[in-house]
């Protein structure tokens, strides 16, 4: 039998949520069940999350992922002694909180390249205050594929079953349309199929949604369709993929979410994200504030697994003890699940 | 008295699954509760549908709107005698069933124009069939904007509380970034707070979403934001109108399903078609079919209302019996609703 992967939880910006939704998630004994986690951080930003939530919890500060002791009841924090009690402030953006949160997670990359963890998963970042830091990135995805030299990567959205990737991210609409090629398209749905067996689905079935409304319609509104998407399922099918498309994007998220397929390929970021977000997150029109945030973030294609939340450092409600972990929990359910496939293969 | 308006309901393309959805609407006591629904069509087709649907409603034949009974349990008529049923076969795309379709939806227009009827509502039809048949429009909405000369018109996709207005549909993603222009969005914003106010909602809040990942992030992914659309905004509200944004297009949409707005205008039309379609319809997986379909599509800027289904002509399910009337039920419910607020 294989031992449970240890999982690495970065902390994120200490300014934001991310320890207090690594406390939440890691009282709770279901996580201790699937995996051996662990918060790569500050243990002072942790300590202070442990007593405004009034977490029933020890912590337990290692400098060596070997020396966690992975029970529940202690949470393993491996102190990176990167900020002081009071020098960070809820909620403010600065460049020494954006240069701790990319040590955390530089620090999980090196021990997951080196097999010493078993998958990294990442609280959220700060995109100005990492600039801030001195570190030139546009978030997460793109730090994990420069420190691991990965040059094919894509960024997977899951809720449960609802899986959906993306040909592009964070990029003009106007230029995701340019990014539709039939070799990029190819290598997403490899991607995807290879991480969809990863997570123990024996023949995957993958729909493309199309870039045009209704999928072009023959060519009547864009022809990339034809051009680029067509050509690209069809290499796929060759190869004994089970892919369908191009399927008309304003239907083929309600179809993948109904279980028709195991992973829906988006043309763009918000293709993608609009029906994940949609049906996962809601919120409290009274106060605006988000009471459910469902949905975890894969990188695909990286040596290593990486699985974030889906949420931001919610810095207005940082430090208040009102977060919700819920998509920490999915995320780290999902990263022990790839790990746990991974090792079997 | 009998306040109730006149709901013109056109059965869409003969070989489809329109007569059948009318049929089961029409055997929904809140529909007649709310409106007089009046069906434009051909008989023989109305007759098989009630005929597939087992069900025990009567055809009352009548020639002019004013001589509806307008009572549950029968079906108030508008011949046209267009087709046979046994000349269209039931998902078959024919020239003669998409003229029966066109012919519909132009007599209904005529009775709303000349003020026999007080809506319409629009059942499925099959662009191939409707071009076949020489009308070279791509959909319901070309042809009211033209019958009706309407010139700053737009789609809006409603689902309970999810309403959702559309600058640009049927064309090319990169057109569409074309079409995202100042003025477009500010006329889009305005039918939209309007349709509002007569759906009720005295003082509607209006989110704007962005054309782009993140609404542009400052920028960084695009400038239509910062260029077209926020000026679009601002000069919305300075007429008064409670718009907001742009906002992030990927959260606008939950934020709207939560109350926390009445509408949004999307950019394109798979912004708004996937949040709407994505919450509202389900397919059963294990056959494929869609079990639930609700959503209804209203066409904003017209001279007369009109409503219609938001699903096709399902030809694969069509004489089957298994149409689900929901989305036209709630067309005419929200027709109705728009007439009284008119």
């Amino acid at each position: 039998m294989h031992q449970k992967p240890i999982i690495a939880i970065t902390m994120g910006d200490p300014a934001g949520i991310g320890a207090e939704i690594a406390v939440k998630a890691l009282s709770d004994p279901s996580m201790y069940a699937i995996c051996r986690p662990m918060i790569i951080g500050d243990l002072d930003c942790v300590a202070d999350a442990v007593g405004f939530t009034r977490s029933h919890v020890a912590l337990n500060r290692i400098s060596e992922p070997e020396e966690a002791v992975c029970t529940f009841g202690t949470i393993d924090v491996l102190d990176l002694g990167n900020v002081a009690p009071g020098e960070i402030e809820y909620g403010r953006v600065s460049a020494k909180a954006g240069h701790a949160a990319y040590e955390y997670i530089e620090r999980g990359i090196r021990l997951a390249l080196a097999g010493r963890v078993g998958a990294v998963v990442t609280g959220p970042i700060h995109k100005e205050a990492l600039n801030l830091g001195g570190h030139h990135y546009s978030g997460h995805t793109e730090i994990f594929a420069d420190l691991t030299s990965t040059r094919n990567y894509a960024m997977m959205l899951a809720d449960g079953d609802f899986r959906v990737v993306h040909v592009s991210t964070h990029v003009s609409l106007r230029e995701a349309c340019d990014r539709v090629k039939k070799e990029r398209v190819g290598v997403v749905i490899e991607l995807t199929h290879t991480a969809l067996k990863q997570l123990g689905i024996e023949n995957p079935r993958i729909a493309v949604a199309g870039l045009n409304p209704h999928a072009g319609e023959a060519g009547l509104f864009g022809r990339e369709e034809i051009d680029e998407i067509a050509p690209a399922i069809e290499k796929a099918r060759s190869e004994g993929l089970c892919v369908d498309g191009p399927v008309p994007p304003d239907t083929v998220f309600a179809k993948a979410r109904s279980g028709q397929y195991d992973a829906a390929i988006a043309m763009y970021h918000d293709q993608g994200h609009i029906p994940m977000k949609t049906v996962g997150f809601n919120l409290d029109a009274a106060t605006g504030k988000w009471t459910a945030v469902s949905g975890v973030n894969v990188t695909l294609g990286l040596p290593i697994i990486r699985v974030s939340v889906d949420h931001g450092t919610a810095f207005d409600q940082a430090g208040k003890g009102t977060a919700n972990p819920q998509s920490l929990e999915q995320a780290i359910e999902l990263a022990a699940q790839f790990a746990a496939g991974k090792a079997a293969q | 008295m009998d306040m109730r308006p006149i709901v013109a309901i056109s059965m869409g393309d003969p070989a489809g699954i329109g007569a059948e959805v009318a049929v089961g609407a029409l055997d929904e006591a809140k529909v007649w509760s709310v409106s007089k629904p009046l069906l434009v069509g051909d008989l023989d087709c109305v007759a098989d549908a009630i005929s597939i649907a087992r069900s025990d409603i009567n055809i009352n034949v009548i020639e002019r709107p004013c001589q509806g009974l307008y009572r549950p349990g029968s079906i108030d008529l508008i011949d046209l005698d267009n087709v046979a049923q046994q000349d269209v076969s039931y998902g078959r795309v024919s020239a003669e069933a998409g003229e029966a379709g066109y012919q519909y939806i132009e007599y209904c227009i005529k009775l709303a124009l000349a003020g026999e009827v007080d809506a319409v509502v629009t059942g499925p039809i099959n662009k191939e069939a409707l071009n076949l048949s020489g009308h070279d429009y791509s959909g319901h909405t070309e042809i009211f904007a033209d019958l009706t000369g309407a010139r700053d018109y737009c789609m809006m996709l409603v689902d309970g509380r999810l309403r959702v207005s559309h600058v640009s549909t049927h064309v090319s993603l990169r057109n569409a970034c074309d079409m995202v222009t100042q003025e477009r969005v500010g006329t889009v914003i305005r039918l939209t707070h309007d349709a509002l106010v007569r759906m009720g909602i005295p003082a509607p809040r209006i989110a704007v979403a962005g054309l782009n990942p993140h609404a542009g992030e400052g920028g960084l992914f695009g400038t239509e934001e910062r260029d077209v659309i926020a000026p679009a905004v601002r000069e919305a509200q300075s007429k008064g109108i409670d718009a907001r944004g742009p906002i992030a297009p990927d959260t606008v949409f939950a934020r709207t399903q939560a109350g926390q707005y009445d509408a949004v205008v999307a950019m394109y039309h798979d912004q708004g078609h996937i949040a709407v379609k994505t919450s509202g319809f389900k397919s059963d997986d294990a056959t494929g079919q869609w079990t639930s379909m609700s959503g209804v599509n209203v066409t904003l800027g017209l001279p007369i209302i009109r409503t219609s289904v938001d699903h096709g002509t399902a030809f694969e399910i069509a004489g089957l019996g298994r149409a689900n009337p929901q989305s036209m039920i709630q067309a005419i419910e929200l027709a109705a609703m728009l007439a009284r607020g008119a």
